[in-house]
């Protein structure tokens, strides 16, 4: 009789421990200005995962078949999510472009704070879509408003531009005008293009000229 | 605080006793650590937990990234402070080994399609530690769920709070603990 009201406890205690565990979890996410919206699907268009690891020496799995090029395989993505893909070469003429300065183009980080400010895109607008409601409602006029806008985040597996173009169309943009930068930062500074540091048009500027 | 502590330590508790609260210690600081930097860092940790491609739905997706490391937090600390030691250690064991199984089957699914050596793939496995060699995960997991299974077994209170919620026998019993 001893074994099984010893188990009894402890089963009892595991349950009232997952409990309140969880109680508490749910609470202090909820009380965190970093918790996460639960109802808030961050990954929109994400329902496919090509890539099981982003491992410093391990290789993408793909977890159906996709083209062996990494880039014809993002393109075909964009594609059937109704997204364009654009190279370094066409960032790079939409920078120079007249339109850019008035903003008739748009170029978007969507990375965090930190990386952003440790280095982006000269005049680029910060989209961290995990965070909409700090950037869309500066963002969203200007992007109605402009002709062409490209996104990027950091490049290689990174594909947070791709969510931040999805969350920009579903917020009223015209999929026409969405682009997408899949370099990334990381190709644009192997390149050795310039990098604005700090906050948009802040000044600061890396290889100022390319 | 048990009602053995005020005694000479020296003649009342064994190894054993220390052992249980190096055990305690040790898990409890590693979850409270380990928890507090996903917890602090959630969106990095959400892309961790979507990696794996287990949850499809993002109100699981974002029930389970958003808990899981403050739930983490809360065991470290029932075992840091020696309260519901059994209660908190089954649940060690119940989050340790999914981990293990999970991590383990990602690894197995890299060595597959890129041949590298088992033992030399490294990625992030959401544990909280950043990149770490997949053999060397395994064996931290699999020492992590022994110390933990010790602990729900182990009968010593030694610095505990309160080791048991909920008494496994009638209270008119004499006893110094749960047994």
């Amino acid at each position: 009789m001893q074994p099984m009201r010893k188990a009894k406890a402890v089963l009892l205690e595991t349950l009232l421990v997952a409990a309140l565990g969880l109680a508490l979890a749910l609470a202090a996410n909820a009380l965190s200005s970093r918790g996460l919206r639960l109802n808030r699907n961050y990954f929109p268009g994400g329902e496919r995962l090509a890539v099981a690891n982003p491992g410093s020496n391990s290789v993408g799995v793909a977890s159906n078949a996709a083209p062996a090029d990494p880039l014809e395989a993002t393109r075909q993505r964009l594609q059937q999510l109704g997204l364009q893909l654009v190279s370094s070469n066409e960032v790079v003429a939409l920078f120079r472009d007249p339109r850019y300065e008035p903003g008739l183009v748009l170029i978007v980080d969507a990375r965090d704070d930190k990386h952003y400010t440790a280095g982006h895109i000269p005049g680029a607008w910060q989209f961290h879509h995990y965070r909409p409601e700090n950037f869309l409602p500066d963002l969203l006029p200007v992007s109605l408003a402009a002709q062409q806008i490209v996104v990027y985040c950091a490049g290689g597996q990174c594909e947070d531009s791709e969510f931040a173009a999805l969350m920009l169309r579903d917020a009223g943009v015209p999929r026409e005008k969405l682009f997408v930068y899949a370099g990334g930062i990381t190709e644009w500074t192997n390149h050795g293009l310039p990098v604005e540091i700090g906050a948009r048009r802040s000044g600061e500027l890396l290889n100022p000229r390319p | 605080m048990s009602s053995a502590v005020s005694g000479p330590i020296a003649g009342r508790f064994g190894a054993a006793d220390f052992m249980s609260v190096a055990a305690r210690w040790v898990l409890g600081g590693l979850f409270v650590y380990m928890g507090l930097s996903k917890a602090l860092h959630p969106v990095e940790f959400l892309k961790l937990v979507r990696q794996y491609d287990l949850l499809h739905h993002h109100l699981l997706l974002n029930v389970v990234a958003s808990t899981l490391p403050w739930f983490e937090i809360f065991c470290g600390l029932l075992l840091l402070l020696g309260v519901a030691v059994r209660g908190a250690s089954v649940m060690l064991v119940a989050m340790l080994i999914p981990f293990t199984v999970v991590v383990l089957l990602r690894a197995l699914a890299i060595h597959e399609a890129g041949g590298l050596p088992f033992c030399a793939i490294k990625f992030d496995c959401g544990c909280g530690a950043g990149e770490v060699y997949v053999c060397k995960k395994l064996a931290e997991n699999t020492l992590l769920t022994a110390l933990s299974m010790a602990l729900i077994f182990w009968r010593s209170h030694f610095l505990c709070l309160r080791h048991a919620v909920f008494r496994s026998v009638p209270a008119s019993k004499p006893v110094l603990n749960d047994e």
